[in-house]
């Protein structure tokens, strides 16, 4: 706890504010808001300059961060960011935002020709990772339930692999896509079972997947989806997360896995050309 | 050496913290272009030292006074190089942002705002009032006394109080 006596009022009552002040302190503030009317408007006027500025340091988190820098982090040094580095923090709208950062963002990857390997033999046309907040509806969703199921030890899915006959039936039927659960035993992951989700107040499928480290990554699917998405592969990154989604025949996809795993662009290229 | 699952768990979560160590960075450069330039530094020397995190406080809070130091050697060597024709950043009135056509944007307004007070304001009122930091974490971080997180922090909701009432204003 602080002492604030003898220090100016308004240092006072912001340390009162955020509860640093001791008992007695607090009692003798409390004593003087209850008589003081300058003392209260002091008070209300640095409550409203802590709301305002919540307020305005949110929007600090719907700014990009430079896209190389977190595969950089993800797979260690080797590329350069600043050759990926786009700027756009002034820019108002994520829509209009992210189309110039992923133009500049292919630019930096044909100049660094080291970089090309990461996308070169793939038959998908891939779109930067780019770090995001708010996107599809759906996908956020899919977010939350991610983050809960998977850290489900014993009830991680609904029905467990050993049923993949079932599964396909009944999520086909549920979910009005026709699919096969993909094999990805070769790609290091195992395949754990299913779920059905609902987003958007639509029926969602859950194909959940264990690596060798007991990451939890997801193949999640429904009809129609919210039209935001194209049959390029295009990868997000959420916090801890990260999302490769596309379109495909009237369904929307996207995997789900561990923002820091690498080869999640390449998991989920698997995954598009066989489910 | 950590061992690679540790590694691994480490990286993820500097990803995660990426977004938040951009906006902390931002406090102290106020420029987006050296808030990039030193939030890239802050990652390759976390990642170099990651066998010196000890798991046991918050990473942010070891990753933010990275961060500090890294900028205090920053501009330190921007004085003896006397700037090298750039305006130290401490020196400066207004925010060092590119004016675009979407500069009149409400939200990239408030970030002015937020930026253009007076140095140390607002990184204060970050850690405490945004990210819920005690005083006595938010003084290591930015290795100033807790005194003067305390007279930083009244004055940051004052002038933000201010802005309020100077943007309701603007906007009526």
């Amino acid at each position: 706890m602080q002492q604030t006596k003898g220090l100016a009022l308004e240092v006072r009552l912001s340390a009162y504010i955020d509860g640093e002040l001791g008992e007695a302190e607090r009692s003798e503030l409390d004593a003087l808001l209850a008589r003081d009317d300058d003392a209260r408007r002091l008070l209300d006027k640095l409550r409203a300059g802590s709301a305002f500025g919540n307020r305005a340091f949110e929007d600090f988190l719907h700014d990009p961060v430079p896209l190389a820098l977190v595969r950089q982090i993800k797979q260690g040094p080797g590329i350069n960011p600043k050759l990926e580095r786009v700027t756009t923090s002034n820019l108002p709208k994520r829509s209009v935002r992210i189309l110039p950062r992923l133009v500049a963002a292919s630019v930096g990857l044909v100049l660094a020709g080291g970089i090309a390997g990461f996308i070169l033999g793939s038959t998908t046309n891939f779109v930067d990772p780019v770090i995001e907040t708010a996107a599809s509806p759906w996908i956020n969703e899919i977010a939350d339930y991610h983050r809960i199921y998977s850290r489900q030890k014993a009830h991680l899915v609904e029905v467990p692999a050993a049923q993949a006959g079932e599964i396909e039936r009944w999520l086909t039927s549920s979910v009005g896509v026709p699919f096969k659960v993909p094999d990805l035993a070769r790609k290091g992951l195992a395949f754990v079972g299913a779920r059905l989700l609902v987003a958007n107040g639509k029926p969602v499928a859950q194909l959940v997947y264990r690596d060798q480290e007991g990451e939890i990554f997801a193949i999640c699917f429904l009809r129609g989806g919210d039209g935001a998405g194209t049959a390029e592969l295009s990868e997000t990154i959420r916090g801890d997360l990260g999302f490769v989604s596309w379109q495909k025949e009237g369904a929307s996809f996207v995997f789900v896995g561990p923002s820091s795993a690498a080869e999640l662009q390449d998991l989920a290229q698997t995954v598009a050309a066989v489910i | 050496m950590r061992p690679a699952a540790e590694m691994k768990d480490f990286r993820r979560d500097l990803v995660s913290l990426l977004p938040k160590l951009r906006r902390f960075a931002m406090t102290l450069t106020r420029n987006a272009n050296d808030a990039d330039d030193l939030v890239q530094e802050v990652c390759e020397r976390a990642i170099s030292r990651s066998h010196l995190w000890n798991g046991e406080s918050r990473l942010e809070s070891w990753i933010y006074a990275m961060t500090r130091n890294l900028w205090v050697d920053e501009v330190r060597k921007r004085k003896v190089r006397g700037t090298g024709g750039m305006v130290d950043i401490y020196d400066q009135d207004t925010l060092n942002v590119e004016a675009t056509a979407e500069k009149a944007v409400y939200a990239n307004q408030l970030q002015e705002m937020i930026l253009s007070m007076p140095e140390g304001l607002a990184s204060v009122f970050l850690l405490v009032n945004v990210e819920g930091h005690s005083y006595r974490e938010a003084a290591t971080i930015l290795g100033i006394p807790i005194g003067t997180v305390m007279s930083r922090l009244s004055t940051a909701r004052l002038r933000l109080a201010a802005m309020l009432s100077e943007d309701t204003e603007r906007r009526a």
